[in-house]
């Protein structure tokens, strides 16, 4: 299991006690996502749509760089860091 | 040529390293659109208008309403009920009377984007992704670099698109989440004026660009951050 940072972006931190980082163990985007439910169940609701599937309107960002829906199932390496937002559209 | 009032108006801009009179003179002849004359346009607006760009085409199909006046300050109470592109039109002669605004009250569609875009860099300061995808579709099209920016709440994003070069918005958005969007004046002033920034820079040929990076402002904790964005090879759009 890696060792693995979650940037939690603002909009997010309501659900985490307002942290930014948290720390999780997981071998993908997948099993570090499910490790971050666990703690903070509120955020699921925002995560996943009613059939259960990550939303598309979250965009993932490992190391800063953005991965697609194929990419969170590949394996992340010991320090990395997971980050990701919700797409917005505001004018 | 710039004349001797115009030299007088962007003195302080030509001192820029870079800038000087032959980028000024390139910003006079330069052709942006601006889509949207809300929160994000009137700030875009402001600042393209006064550093002197020629010509700016300015679209959108809606009214000034009370509820706007928070964050739009190109309008005031006394606009109510105007069409904001001839409210916006009118302050901004007022700004730099050397320069053009074209009007244009149309809501952009399938039908009427490809013309009203014309050869024209295009601002996205649109409120909605469905038009957003339109402008950077004829981006795409057409080859042309598109602004984006994007705001929520306390929260702002921006990034630019060179199609063929870098990522588009297909590459990146599928989708927003519904839903009346809140937000306070300050964040669109902030990602309109990086928006502005970034045309002016295109045009005049200095310094980097937001191309493949999202900027990330987030104005509660007041940090900004950057990621990199990369092309999608299966983008609908851009591919
Ligand atoms: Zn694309």
């Amino acid at each position: 299991m890696m060792n693995v940072t979650i940037k939690i972006s603002s909009l997010f931190r309501k659900f985490t006690d307002g942290q930014e980082f948290v720390k999780v163990t997981g071998n993908n985007t997948v099993e570090c996502l499910h490790e971050l439910e666990a703690r903070f169940p509120k955020i699921k609701r925002w995560l996943y749509d009613k059939q259960g599937n990550l939303r598309p309107q979250i965009w993932f960002f490992v190391n800063g760089q953005k991965i697609s829906a194929d990419d969170l199932t590949k394996p992340l390496n010991d320090g990395d860091e997971l980050f990701f937002v919700l797409a917005i559209s505001g004018g | 040529m710039l004349d001797k009032s115009e030299l007088a108006r962007y003195e302080r801009q030509i001192l820029i390293p870079g800038w000087s009179k032959s980028g000024q003179e390139k910003l006079k002849k330069a052709k942006v659109l601006v889509a949207g004359v809300g929160g994000l346009g009137s700030a875009i607006l402001t600042y393209l208008a006064v550093a002197g760009v020629g010509r700016i085409k300015i679209i959108d199909g809606d009214k000034v309403e009370l509820s706007n006046l928070n964050r739009q300050v190109l309008h005031s109470d006394k606009d109510i009920g105007r069409d904001k592109v001839d409210s916006a039109k009118e302050k901004l002669e007022v700004l730099n009377p050397q320069i053009n605004v074209e009007a244009i009250k149309e809501t952009i569609d399938e039908n009427n984007v490809f013309d009203i875009l014309g050869d024209y860099l295009i601002v996205d300061a649109m409120d909605n992704l469905p038009a957003r995808f339109l402008l950077n579709k004829v981006a795409v099209k057409k080859k042309l670099p598109l602004f984006h920016g994007a705001v929520y709440g306390f929260e702002g994003r921006a990034t630019t698109v060179v199609p063929g070069k870098t990522a588009c918005l297909r590459c990146l958005y599928q989708g927003v989440i519904p839903g009346k969007i809140p937000v306070v004046g300050v964040t669109p002033a902030i990602i309109g004026c990086i928006q502005a920034s970034e045309v002016l820079k295109y045009i005049l040929g200095i310094g980097e660009l937001l191309t493949d990076r999202l900027l990330i402002y987030d104005g509660l904790s007041m940090k900004f951050s950057e990621v990199r964005l990369k092309r999608d090879p299966n983008c609908c759009e851009c591919r």
